[in-house]
């Protein structure tokens, strides 16, 4: 049956005036594979970094994101600089005309205070002063919680301390220790940012601790400890960059929980010395003008709601595109 | 058989691992007394279903899982348990290991470059920057991969060409052992043979031992020169790989040789498969051992199931001299 099938289009091209002979060997000919050829890889060369950044880049949010904040970050930067906005200072606290001034008169962008001093410039400074401490409290907090978290994950015998350790800090709520921390040393921004750092790496060290462990006993692992490689090279180049997106994610959520902290804490008087403006001080400074003045006090508010946010989808958007799993398509 | 002239590179005596998961109990014994020894430039197999820990004895001799009791000694020199710096040094340096799933064995986040010169830059084994590269682009060549690969990322290849990259990077140390986990097991059947031929191209270069662990036992017997059948943590039987497929005497190497499917249709389904069970088996008697019934053939038994393989050895083997 099946024969007959194949052989009948042939019978009906056979037809015309040219005969092929298909058993004629001298129309065939071989066809060697080439192996060398075959080992080629077609497709373009992956680069890692190079991935993420198109990544983030086509995430149009985020771009705005990074914008936003990239402004404040340099306007709280550079600006303090230009202004020379000194926070005990106030040259107007006497003149009763140049208090309580709505934004946009007289030059004054954001108005006056009721020290009659310029809330745009204080805004900047306060933003700085905000942002110096959150960022410096990441960093700390990270690169701690980072160093330990690893070795953690790895060592059985350091487990045993550290579980215990990381349950006794992590029951003590972290404002109450920042609070008296702060109350015994004095305000100030190493006090602050040490108050802050003091029991947060915990966390940050635990949540590395798991990461550290899920991938841990993955076979790429034991082929490097075949291959005699030691432990903190197998942390800084199997682990390390298999965490970059959990560690981007991890610092994200960090900057903005630090920048409303110092908020919390400057709030209740107990954040920075009295010399440093702050979002939180301005917040709390402005507080009894909520109803009279609004301006006063919704600008701080806006501003690190603002900051906050725009810093948290960047880290966002920053920690999905360094996610490889988002890059193929 | 010729045992006596034969040097030993590896002996395993009395080896036995045990997992402890809760204090209470006293933990699962994945390997018990295991008595083995690999002469040097044999490729010795290791056979036995899922779980019966024949992985846990490769990695046993690589030093990733602690033993719980036994010896193990590798060119004389004792290598288990707490050893100098220097003997870990020479431990990894002579005994590579080959691991079954290429994927998951090779840093997803490094540029082949970094997986293949990993040994030599934990050892220095290497002049400068230009011998590196020269040794790394040999290892490449050596394994049929080419240079402009180096800078290229594990995902970006085929699973042979992924196993071929494993074996590079183990050949690259200059190994007398290596450690064959299921080599193959991962791959798909066209590129079997190929990592085969190039595992025994190595073996003819360099004169290398292999441990070769594995169940399929088709390729065991294309491949092993002996072979070792593991059971539930025990070896229940070791013998030259011809004499165990035409004498096979344990009845867990029967039914394991009996499961090997046919490629003929007619005779696969008139076959009768026997099933192991343990539970079903007379086990009275004093406890058994690995013993000698042939010189070279090993069967785990205990003097009253010794006299019976002995029967049925000398009746094989009559049937055997009458074909």
């Amino acid at each position: 049956m099946l024969k007959k099938k194949i052989n009948e289009p042939i019978e009906l091209s056979a037809e015309p005036e040219t005969e092929i002979d298909m058993n004629d060997a001298s129309l065939f000919e071989f066809q060697r594979a080439d192996d060398a050829a075959s080992e080629h890889i077609a497709a373009p060369k992956y680069s890692y970094w190079g991935s993420v950044f198109r990544r983030f880049f086509s995430n149009k949010i985020a771009v705005l994101m990074l914008i936003i904040s990239v402004t404040m970050v340099l306007f709280a930067f550079i600006q303090p600089s230009i202004s020379h906005y000194d926070h005990m200072v106030a040259p107007n606290i006497n003149n009763s005309k140049m208090h309580f001034l709505k934004p946009f008169t007289n030059g004054y962008i954001f108005g006056t205070d009721n020290r009659g001093n310029s809330l745009f410039d204080s805004l900047w400074s306060g933003t700085k002063n905000s942002l110096i401490v959150a960022l410096s409290a990441t960093f700390f907090s990270e690169f701690i919680g980072i160093v330990i978290g690893m070795f953690w994950g790895f060592s059985k015998k350091m487990d045993a301390i550290m579980i215990e350790i990381y349950n006794v800090l992590s029951n003590i709520p972290t404002t109450l220790i920042a609070m008296i921390l702060v109350y015994a040393m004095g305000g100030g921004f190493k006090q602050l940012i040490f108050a802050l750092c003091v029991t947060s790496w915990i966390g940050t060290a635990y949540f590395i601790r798991v990461q550290v462990m899920i991938i841990r006993d993955r076979e790429y692992n034991l082929a490097s400890q075949c291959l005699g490689t030691p432990l903190w090279k197998i942390i800084v180049n199997n682990i390390l960059p298999y965490l970059v997106s959990v560690i981007i994610t991890s610092v994200s959520r960090d900057v903005p929980m630090f920048i409303s902290y110092e908020v919390a804490l400057s709030y209740m008087g107990i954040g920075l010395s009295e010399k440093f403006a702050s979002l939180g001080k301005l917040i709390q400074q402005y507080s009894p003008y909520m109803l009279t003045e609004p301006y006063l006090f919704w600008i701080p508010v806006v501003a690190s709601a603002v900051i906050s946010v725009s810093l948290y989808l960047v880290g966002q958007a920053l920690a999905d595109a360094s996610d490889p799993r988002t890059h193929m398509i | 058989m010729e045992k006596d002239n034969r040097e030993v590179l590896l002996d395993v005596k009395r080896l036995e691992v045990t997992f402890n998961n809760s204090r209470k109990n006293k933990g699962f014994r994945a390997v018990k007394n295991a008595n083995f020894q690999i002469y040097k430039g044999e490729t010795f197999g290791l056979v036995g279903e899922s779980g019966s820990g024949k992985t846990t004895i490769g990695r046993s001799i690589m030093r990733l899982n602690p033993i719980s009791d036994g010896e193990i000694w590798f060119e004389g020199k004792r290598i288990d348990g707490k050893i100098s710096k220097e003997e870990k040094k020479n431990v990894v340096r002579n005994i590579q290991m080959i691991f079954q799933d290429p994927a998951a064995s090779l840093n997803e986040r490094a540029t082949i470059d970094y997986c293949v010169s990993e040994g030599l830059y934990n050892f220095h084994l290497y002049e400068n920057e230009e011998d590196r590269e020269r040794k790394v682009d040999e290892a490449l060549e050596s394994v049929g991969l080419l240079p402009e690969h180096k800078s290229r990322y594990p995902h970006e290849f085929s699973g042979g060409q992924r196993q071929r990259v494993g074996i590079a990077r183990a050949m690259i140390m200059e190994p007398k052992f290596i450690i064959a986990d299921e080599p193959i097991s991962a791959l798909d059947v066209s590129i079997r043979a190929q990592v085969l031929n190039l595992m025994n191209k190595f073996k003819e270069e360099r004169g290398l031992t292999y441990m070769f662990i594995a169940h399929d036992l088709s390729v065991v017997r294309y491949f092993a020169d002996r072979i070792a059948v593991i059971h539930n943590g025990r070896i229940v039987e070791v013998a030259p790989t011809e004499v165990l497929f035409k004498y096979p005497l344990h009845p867990y190497t029967l039914s394991l040789l009996q499961a090997v499917p046919m490629p003929d249709p007619q005779i696969e389904k008139a076959k009768e498969l026997v099933v192991y069970d343990e539970s079903k088996r007379d086990l009275s008697g004093e406890k058994p051992i690995l013993q000698e019934i042939r010189p070279g053939h090993q069967v785990f038994a205990n003097d009253r199931e010794m006299k019976e393989y002995e029967e049925k050895l000398s009746q094989m083997e009559k049937e055997a001299e009458k074909e």
